[in-house]
């Protein structure tokens, strides 16, 4: 009854903004300066064609505009700028809003076929329903994604003309290949979505195979683009000496020396795979959203359990690639530092230091906002409370990684503080600031978070495995060796030089690595038939569990946000760096607390749209429109009520 | 009685109190923008003094030496080697380089010598991005042998680069 009155206000505002906006156009057409009547008829009767004041007015500026724009010369246009807004934050948060969109809509495909091919395998129709439900969510996002490519392709071309046309020199020939692709990609995601239950599953599935094979593809020529900006050239040891030598792929005045090194470039590989860890965790966690905001709005027990195990796999998919997203991120940061230790240190100890205690409160969020989903997820099983008596040391563990990741080197302190302290960085606490400590940390948190997830998977679930004990305690081991080694390596980097200390990061990432394949390849056999001790009930789990999955995609939002600002701004005053200097008024690198703003609107315009995509996508699971069954619906309701 | 938000106003609220949230984060962070390093004049008259002056300024600006680099009085576990006393020791550093030679050798090949116990990694600067001139590399070369030596180069010095 109250959504039919809100229509009703809505229908009723649109009528009266309708009337209002003509009676208006109508009011200043009345009221604009006429000639009177009886003058004009008296000029035309003396075939007079003299212009009244107003008149001689409009001709004379005519005039003199038309003078003025054939006097001056043609110019091309270095840079044009946007009033109140600027250039810069414009092609900020169209390129950010692209970029999420395009992240969505290259990550749902890759688990929708995942899920289907499960299914598939496993002949049961609940996950061929679940994929359906998440690739639902395509194809509005994709006209999303489309629209600000486009706008962002305009916005360069306009507000960057010579800069656009370098790019343009340099990587023509990749443009045809791209639209192509995009051609095809709109084809196998449009045939993929509706062909749903109209081809046979193998045919389905080959589309979607083909649509994620494309969306990668696509994926990989835009990160060329954006990579060359970075990094323009490759490193390769010419010189036969055992060092990587910097290949530029173009000539000091900027012209295209080779193609193949421009795209294959320093950076592109370490960015591709990033990326796509990146944009599945991302999807995931959006798809979640979506799974909680239909949770949230279901009216019956069967749609709540639906929702509940969507946002789950979601949430699931979300923290599987985040895992191994710090190992990508310090592989990426490592190239960056190999390709330029100028940006690397600009990176992690210049402009950008302050950015990881950002960076290391989103993340650390992240994992306290999935941690605690999985811990309220124990209550949809009988036999939860047998391992609840662990969260707490598990939630010891992650706030105290938390607390350190977040840890500033060099703290904001008073005159009289830096005084008491003897310097910028607190005596002791600034230990925790460093690399070292903060490499166990993050390693640390993985680990707990991958615990509290074999936590989840066990609850309500007995092993009958006959070497159940022996296989229990060889994961014990193998956990607590890998969280020894780590911590081993982030106490003994304290003792070495730097250049050993960096690459203690490695063995450090080994071992979770190696943990986390052991454990979980011990755990497949150990729960696999295993009893159960009681059964999971979809969508008995608290409401406050679906803001927590909405709170970790907006979480994750921001860190791509903020994230896009650093690999953008590391080039500083360059458009290609060491290349093509920027010498527009924003040749800059702007302060965190502006990219927080810039990051703050990109991600509410992200989620109003996102919004709209959530309420399109709910759309076709509702009733067709039918005249007497909406009466007798709202007869129903009233009835309900009044009983 | 018990107060109830409707659902779309919590994830509204839920929205807006996160972004406010992350936002204030960004805003106590020590606030720093990145400029571009002003230029640096030299002309034909400076003395090496006046390189030294000029030097120092490179250090810390567009040659980015002193950005996150090199240290000048520091010790403990350092990222690259500390530049105290550099003008004083740099003539023994490399068997058959005068301190010039080597200083100039450090700045133009810098993968030629790497300061054991350090990892390679500075680039040259006579090239993009820090695209020192070579009037700007002496005037770098006069201010390191300021740090405990003696300076002796002129803008008239041949580096042999």
């Amino acid at each position: 009854m109250t959504r039919n009155r809100i229509l009703f206000g809505i229908g009723v505002l649109a009528f009266v903004s309708v009337i209002v906006t003509v009676r208006l156009g109508g009011f200043l057409v009345d009221n604009e300066y006429r000639q009177p009547d009886r003058q004009v008829a008296a000029q035309e009767e003396l075939g007079e064609a003299e212009l009244v004041p107003r008149q001689q007015g409009i001709a004379d500026e005519q005039a003199a505009d038309e003078a003025e724009a054939r006097a001056r010369p043609y110019e091309e246009a270095e840079y044009r700028t946007v009033p109140f807004v600027g250039s810069r934050v414009t092609v900020w948060v169209l390129a950010q809003l692209h970029l999420l969109f395009a992240a969505f809509v290259l990550a749902v495909p890759l688990f929708a076929f995942i899920i289907e091919f499960v299914g598939y395998v496993k002949k049961e129709e609940r996950y061929n329903k679940l994929a359906y439900e998440f690739t639902k969510l395509l194809s509005v996002s994709f006209s999303m994604t489309a629209t600000f490519g486009a706008f962002l392709t305009f916005a360069l071309i306009i507000l960057y003309p010579k800069f656009t046309n370098y790019l343009m020199h340099i990587f023509s020939p990749t443009f045809l290949p791209y639209v192509l692709l995009f051609f095809l990609e709109a084809l196998f995601l449009y045939s993929y979505y509706y062909g749903w239950g109209k081809f046979g599953p193998k045919m389905h599935l080959f589309l979607g195979f083909m649509l994620n094979i494309v969306g990668t593809a696509i994926m990989f020529i835009a990160n060329a683009w954006l990579t060359f900006m970075m990094s323009p050239g490759k490193r390769d040891d010419i010189d036969g000496d055992g060092v990587p030598d910097f290949v530029s792929a173009v000539s000091e005045s900027g012209a295209l020396l080779s193609l193949r090194d421009a795209f294959f470039n320093f950076t592109w590989m370490p960015i591709n795979i990033h990326r796509i860890i990146a944009n599945v965790a991302f999807g995931g966690s959006i798809a979640a959203a979506y799974a909680a905001f239909r949770y949230l709005q279901a009216k019956s027990d069967e749609e709540r359990a639906h929702f509940d195990w969507m946002g789950y796999v979601g949430n699931f998919v979300a923290i599987i690639a985040f895992l191994p997203l710090p190992f990508a991120g310090y592989y990426l940061a490592a190239e960056i530092y190999a390709f330029s230790q100028t940006l690397g240190i600009q990176m992690m100890g210049g402009t950008f230091s302050w950015l990881f205690v950002l960076q290391a409160a989103l993340i650390g969020n992240l994992f306290l906002g999935a941690n605690y989903y999985l811990w309220l997820g124990m209550g949809r099983m009988e036999g939860g409370v047998h391992f609840q008596k662990f969260i707490k040391w598990l939630l010891i563990a992650i706030a105290l990684c938390f607390a350190v990741w977040a840890t500033p080197r060099y703290a904001i302190s008073s005159v009289s503080e830096i005084a008491a302290m003897g310097g910028s960085s607190h005596p002791q606490l600034s230990y925790l600031g460093q690399m070292s400590a903060k490499n166990t940390a993050v390693n640390i948190l993985i680990l707990s978070t991958y615990m509290s997830f074999l936590l989840y998977r066990r609850t309500g679930r007995q092993s009958i495995h006959p070497h159940r004990q022996l296989l229990t305690r060889a994961q014990a081991i193998v956990f607590s060796s890998a969280a020894a080694l780590v911590i081993f390596y982030g106490v003994y980097g304290y003792f070495v030089d730097s250049a050993t200390r960096i690459r203690f990061a490695i063995p450090q990432v080994y071992s979770v690595l190696a943990a986390l394949v052991v454990i979980t390849v011990i755990d497949l056999p150990l729960y696999r038939n295993a009893a159960q001790s009681g059964e999971t009930k979809w969508g008995r789990i608290p409401a406050v569990s679906q803001y927590a999955l909405i709170f970790i995609a907006l979480s994750f939002t921001w860190l791509m946000g903020l994230m896009g600002y650093v690999r953008s701004g590391l080039r500083q005053e360059w458009h290609v760096y060491g290349v093509i200097l920027d010498t527009s008024p924003d040749a800059y690198t702007p302060s965190l607390g502006f990219a927080t703003q810039v990051v703050s609107v990109t991600v509410l315009i992200f989620f109003g749209l996102i919004g709209v995509v959530f309420w399109l996508s709910s759309l076709s699971g509702k009733k067709d429109y039918a005249p007497g069954a909406a009466a007798e619906d709202g007869g129903r309701l009233e009835g309900g009520q009044t009983a | 009685m018990k107060l109830s938000v409707p659902m779309p106003l919590r994830l509204v609220l839920l929205v807006l109190g996160t972004t406010a949230f992350y936002m204030y984060l960004g805003q106590i962070v020590p606030q720093k923008e990145s400029h571009p390093p002003p230029p640096v004049l030299i002309n034909a008259e400076m003395t090496t003094e006046d390189l030294v002056a000029v030097g120092a300024e490179l250090a810390s600006g567009k040659g980015q030496c002193l950005v996150g680099c090199h240290t000048v009085g520091q010790s403990g576990p350092l990222r690259y080697p500390d530049l105290d006393g550099i003008g004083g020791r740099a003539a023994t550093q490399v068997d058959g380089l005068s301190d010039l030679e080597y200083l100039a050798q450090s700045l133009y090949e810098p993968a030629v010598f790497i300061v054991p116990g350090f990892a390679d990694g500075m680039q040259a600067i006579n090239q993009p991005p820090i695209n020192l001139s070579d009037d700007e590399i002496k005037a770098v070369i006069a201010w390191l042998q300021s740090l405990g030596g003696t300076p002796n180069v002129t803008l008239d010095t041949d580096l042999g680069y």
